[in-house]
């Protein structure tokens, strides 16, 4: 433990580790959002659609992009692909009055068009992580034209789950519209309260968990990579959150196909591309089976769905993720393409 | 095993037992329904707070604070707009040149 303690002082003195290190470049800017694309590696691209990266709104971008060995966009760039993705920014107070129509329609319909455009393919393959994954699922449902195929990872659907934040956000005490009122852009740190909630005694495991393997460096620049993007978090549009947490939450209106995009019915039957799941077992933040239900409701043939062990972020970032996950998502958007299949899917891995 | 790790296997073994005990309290309507009304209460007098300051600011004829998010985020959508206007623009040419 000494020795761990004199390795975390010694830390101490560089620093965080550097984050989000791929190279990339600024393909389109729009009011706080922008859309990124990673530089080809050296030997250029190969054959494929670009992939488009949508990551949730509540976190910064770069957990996909987290470090050198633990990045998947680094994975996806090392294997000659197109990849962007969206940098949501950070809101500031005018931004109070931004919609979850100009979310999951508009911006969204406006990267997949950009990206289409510079790559100079017709439509993109998307990816959507969290709450990503809902706006993309959405968006796929009522705007599929550049939508080639839709891979959502952890990404909840049926939110009238057993989790603690559904019974949170549907407690009838939880003004809402008081909440985005009062505040314009509900402020990260109570959204961040809400997942301590979880396990409230998280902090401490983690403290402990530090103390125990600060000795050993891999761990650390991981560790502390994680708590860096796990603390660099951005307030939510209020206008955006109402709709979020009031028709989805709590009125469970997406499986329910009563929710709507821009005055149109998003049925979720309507999704007719290849559709792509990826739930996690030990995910407390989105139960799996919440995500999982988009495979029972989407209007498509060619689906797949992929259950393994893992939390909401460590089964994404991990070293393990490098081995089952990403090869196999990898090899997944490669047959789309009609490429080379390549496979490297765990035996635990639940296909369907 | 050192005194470090057995701590450690004890501390786990508590950790992971206090967790399994506080999950159902945490999400009990006996917490849950308390801390939504101490929020919402809150939240209410914020609002309240930020009428009073913006009723002052109307009285001696300056923009609030609220007019000056409304007219920054109707800029943003023009310029949205105009971004629409532009891609439409630039289709409407490629299909006339293909022509």
């Amino acid at each position: 433990m000494m020795k761990g303690v004199f390795n975390l002082a010694r830390r101490a003195k560089q620093g965080l580790p550097d984050v989000g290190r791929t190279p990339a470049d600024v393909v389109h800017a729009e009011n706080k959002w922008s859309l990124l694309r990673y530089r080809a590696r050296p030997d250029g691209l190969a054959p494929g659609r670009p992939i488009v990266l949508v990551p949730s709104l509540i976190n910064r971008h770069y957990v996909l992009d987290l470090m050198p060995s633990k990045s998947f966009v680094e994975y996806l760039v090392d294997q000659g692909r197109d990849v962007y993705i969206i940098d949501w920014g950070t809101p500031t107070a005018e931004d109070r009055y931004v919609t979850f129509d100009d979310i999951a329609d508009r911006i969204l319909a406006r990267a997949f068009r950009v990206a289409a455009k510079v790559s100079g393919s017709p439509d993109v393959h998307v990816l959507g992580y969290c709450l990503g994954g809902t706006l993309t699922a959405i968006h796929a449902a009522v705007r599929p034209r550049r939508v080639a195929s839709l891979t959502v990872l952890a990404a909840p659907v049926d939110f009238h789950d057993d989790g603690p934040l559904s019974q949170w956000t549907n407690t009838k005490s939880f003004d809402l519209d008081a909440l985005v009122s009062a505040t314009g852009l509900v402020p990260w740190p109570l959204m961040q309260a809400a997942f301590y909630l979880l396990r409230p005694t998280m902090l401490l495991s983690k403290g402990v968990t530090l103390a125990d393997r600060a000795w050993n460096d891999e761990f650390l620049d991981g560790f502390l990579a994680i708590e860096r993007w796990g603390n660099d978090n951005v307030s939510f549009p209020g206008e955006c959150y109402k709709r979020y947490i009031g028709r989805l939450y709590r009125d469970n209106a997406l499986i329910a196909d009563a929710f709507s995009l821009s005055g149109e019915r998003v049925l979720l039957s309507n999704i007719r591309c290849p559709v792509h799941t990826v739930t996690f077992g030990h995910d407390n933040i989105v139960p799996w089976r919440s995500a999982a239900k988009l495979m029972d409701v989407v209007g498509t043939e060619d689906k797949k769905h992929l259950h393994l062990p893992g939390g909401h972020v460590g089964a994404v970032v991990s070293k393990k993720a490098r081995h089952k996950l990403w090869p196999e998502l990898l090899g997944w958007w490669q047959e789309r393409d009609g490429g080379p299949a390549v496979r490297s899917v765990s035996a635990d891995a639940a296909g369907s | 095993m050192n005194l470090w790790k057995t701590w450690k296997t004890a501390f786990d073994a508590w950790e992971n037992n206090t967790a399994q005990m506080l999950d159902p309290i945490v999400r009990s309507a006996r917490v849950l329904e308390p801390a939504g009304s101490a929020l919402s209460a809150a939240m209410k007098l914020k609002s309240m707070t930020n009428r009073a300051s913006a009723a002052w600011w109307s009285a001696i004829g300056l923009p609030t604070r609220r007019d000056q998010e409304r007219a920054l985020h109707k800029l943003n959508t023009l310029e949205s707009r105009i971004l629409d206007l532009e891609e439409q623009l630039e289709d409407a040419n490629a299909t006339q040149a293909v022509k």
